[in-house]
């Protein structure tokens, strides 16, 4: 069965507000924060307990006008794999975190 | 063509896919600066090839490529993955590339097919 992509992408919104909601950016932190984000999303995932393997990624750059473009391409099979991308933000930096689950 | 028997486990080869990426990469922004204009198009032409080159090598896994381009600008930016599969088969390899305007960041992961 394909992700659930509204129920996954708010988990995904609530595990980064709790990780970082309310810092500001702060380059001695931030490789703290992408771990912690990315561990919080991937345990909210295994409890579901689905048969998936997943991959979680995370990236967080601080806003000083720079531009900053992802793409991802994926070879698996459409039928049962997906993904989710979440996009967050606040007055100091960009958070961006990639879900992708595949059937096993 | 490399056989599979029935039974055997390939493990990712990370060397490998690095330096297929590595190529990409060069062949689509090696020598030019950053273009706000033209970014979009050369993401999409990194993980386009870089998948291309990675499903040629034949082998049973599925592949997820993820690129990042950020314009150089003194800001910071930092990412992270973690990934839930089997480590003896499935892996991942990320290839951090930079010219004197923007940095190139490519992700590949694999994950095994049961055969």
């Amino acid at each position: 069965s394909v992700l659930d992509k509204l129920t996954e992408s708010e988990l995904f919104t609530v595990a980064v507000e709790g990780a970082i909601g309310g810092n500001a950016y702060q380059h001695s932190r931030v490789n703290q924060w992408t771990n912690n984000v990315v561990e919080q999303c991937l345990s909210q995932l295994s409890k579901l307990g689905k048969p998936f393997k997943y991959i979680v990624t995370c990236i967080i750059m601080q806003k000083n006008g720079a531009g900053l473009q992802t793409a991802c391409s994926c070879f698996w099979d459409n039928t049962t794999d997906g993904s989710c991308t979440v996009r967050w933000e606040n007055k100091s930096m960009y958070c961006i975190v990639s879900v992708f689950g595949l059937a096993i | 063509m490399e056989e599979y028997h029935s039974g055997d486990e390939v493990a990712f080869n990370p060397d490998e896919a690095s330096n297929a990426v590595k190529e990409c990469i060069e062949g689509v922004i090696g020598g030019v600066d950053y273009n706000q204009n033209k970014v979009n198009q050369w993401t999409a032409s990194i993980v386009e090839h870089s998948l291309t080159q990675l499903v040629k090598q034949g082998k049973p896994f599925k592949y997820i490529v993820n690129c990042a381009v950020m314009q150089k600008s003194g800001a910071g930016l930092h990412t992270a993955n973690s990934c839930y599969w089997d480590t003896t088969t499935d892996g991942s390899c990320t290839v951090r590339w930079e010219n004197r305007t923007m940095y190139c960041v490519v992700s590949v992961f694999a994950v095994a097919v049961a055969l």
